[in-house]
């Protein structure tokens, strides 16, 4: 019983490689197929929740910072939920950047290489193997930005991984075998720490999402159905801030009690 | 009649064993509680326990080394770690030894006669955790 969840350069790549690895498996598959699922949940446009998965703020195309942070929290409080089911292989939907310290959750990442990789986006894309490594390279670069952006995880630095594939040195089938060898490994097995990180990091990203929706600026997390929630406010504001806050997360199921903690907002204080 | 559930408690903190050990108790299984790891061990050497309980984190000899030790004396006991200090890379480490659960301080004594049941299972010793004392062990 585990997680595994799949990231590459390549998103062509990362589909192929995670679809043979859950089918290998006979694992479940939670991939952008949700999003629907998602936007309906949380009363948002199904095109706006994977705009905020490929870029990153921007006037142009009417993206304000506040609106992609909440469409993000939307994606990652429904992912953590579906996780806790276990038994999945998770790709798509960034979750190499917000599960994190869960034993049970086994990151991969593919890296698509120069032979194949090149040789997919070319295909896929109708260019030359020279102008597919130009976009493979401003893509990386582009995901590098966006992941600190988002999570403030960069998805390229690959200590943050337990396993490592160059597809230039195992071809993909190889690749498929390998990690569902390591996924057997006793390290990723579900256990009772494990399961309660989980559902802890679920509680927090949903009572994040509920906040993000009429606020900015708060930090969550969640022990044993007990919330703390870290926020700027001005004084004039604090009292506010807290009650709002205290009644929306108090509202989320599975919350047993609310802290709120506010730091001054020397900006608003002065203003 | 089945025999009782074998249990080897071990906590540096004298409050855990008092806590657990009526809790375990109550779901019928015979619990020896130590606070010293070496006084455990010892007793280890003498009987094969089925289930150990043991923190990780003690002064003169840590979980993990139990662990070691039960394994080499007595493969078949199931091993349950418990910390108020758990991180990743313990869990995994744990994992990767043998254990068969790792828990979190502080926990119910519910979500310990859970996995205990969940070790009585795997031993082909089944019984029933279903109690209603639901305290919380301190960290």
């Amino acid at each position: 019983m585990s997680i595994i969840i799949i990231s590459s350069d390549v998103r062509e790549i990362e589909e192929m490689i995670a679809g043979k690895v859950a089918e290998e498996k006979g694992y479940g598959r939670l991939d952008r197929r949700i999003i629907n699922d998602v936007a309906a949940r949380h009363q948002v446009e199904p095109g706006r929740l994977i705009e905020a998965l490929e870029t990153t703020p921007s006037l142009f195309r009417k993206l304000s910072s506040r609106q992609w942070r909440y469409y993000l929290s939307c994606i990652e409080a429904d992912v953590l939920e579906r996780l806790l089911a276990d038994n999945l292989v998770c790709w798509g939907l960034a979750a190499h950047l917000y599960v994190t310290d869960i034993s049970h959750a086994m990151k991969i990442r593919v890296l698509a290489g120069k032979s194949s990789g090149l040789a997919k986006i070319a295909e896929e894309r109708g260019i030359s193997l020279q102008r597919a490594e130009t976009y493979r390279d401003d893509e990386m670069a582009r995901r590098k930005k966006w992941s600190l952006a988002a999570f403030n995880q960069d998805e390229t630095d690959l200590s943050r991984y337990d396993l490592v594939i160059s597809l230039d040195q195992i071809d993909s089938v190889e690749a498929v075998r390998t990690i569902t060898g390591a996924s057997e490994y006793r390290k990723f097995q579900v256990m009772t720490y494990s399961m309660k990180c989980l559902t802890d990091l679920a509680l927090a990203a949903k009572v994040h999402a509920v906040l993000l929706k009429s606020m900015a600026d708060v930090k969550v997390q969640a022990r044993d159905g007990s919330v703390v929630v870290s926020t700027r406010a001005s004084t004039r504001q604090k009292r506010k801030k807290t009650e709002t806050i205290k009644a929306l997360a108090g509202q989320v199921d599975g919350v047993g009690y609310v802290e709120v903690h506010v730091k001054k907002n020397f900006l608003k204080e002065t203003a | 009649m089945a025999r009782s559930l074998e249990v080897l408690l071990l906590d540096d903190e004298p409050i855990v064993g008092r806590r657990l050990k009526p809790a375990l108790d109550k779901i019928g299984c015979q619990v020896e509680v130590f606070e010293n790891p070496k006084e455990a061990v010892a007793r280890i050497d003498q009987k094969e326990f089925d289930i150990v309980v043991t923190d990780i984190r003690m002064e003169e000899m840590d979980g993990i080394a139990v662990l070691e030790h039960v394994q080499k004396k007595w493969p078949r006991t199931k091993v349950i770690l418990i910390t108020g200090y758990a991180k990743m890379d313990l869990a995994r480490e744990a994992m990767e030894k043998g254990v068969f659960d790792f828990i979190a301080k502080p926990f119910r004594p519910d979500d310990l006669r859970r996995i205990i049941a969940s070790a009585a299972e795997a031993l082909g010793m089944p019984i029933d955790a279903a109690s209603p004392n639901d305290e919380t062990v301190a960290e």
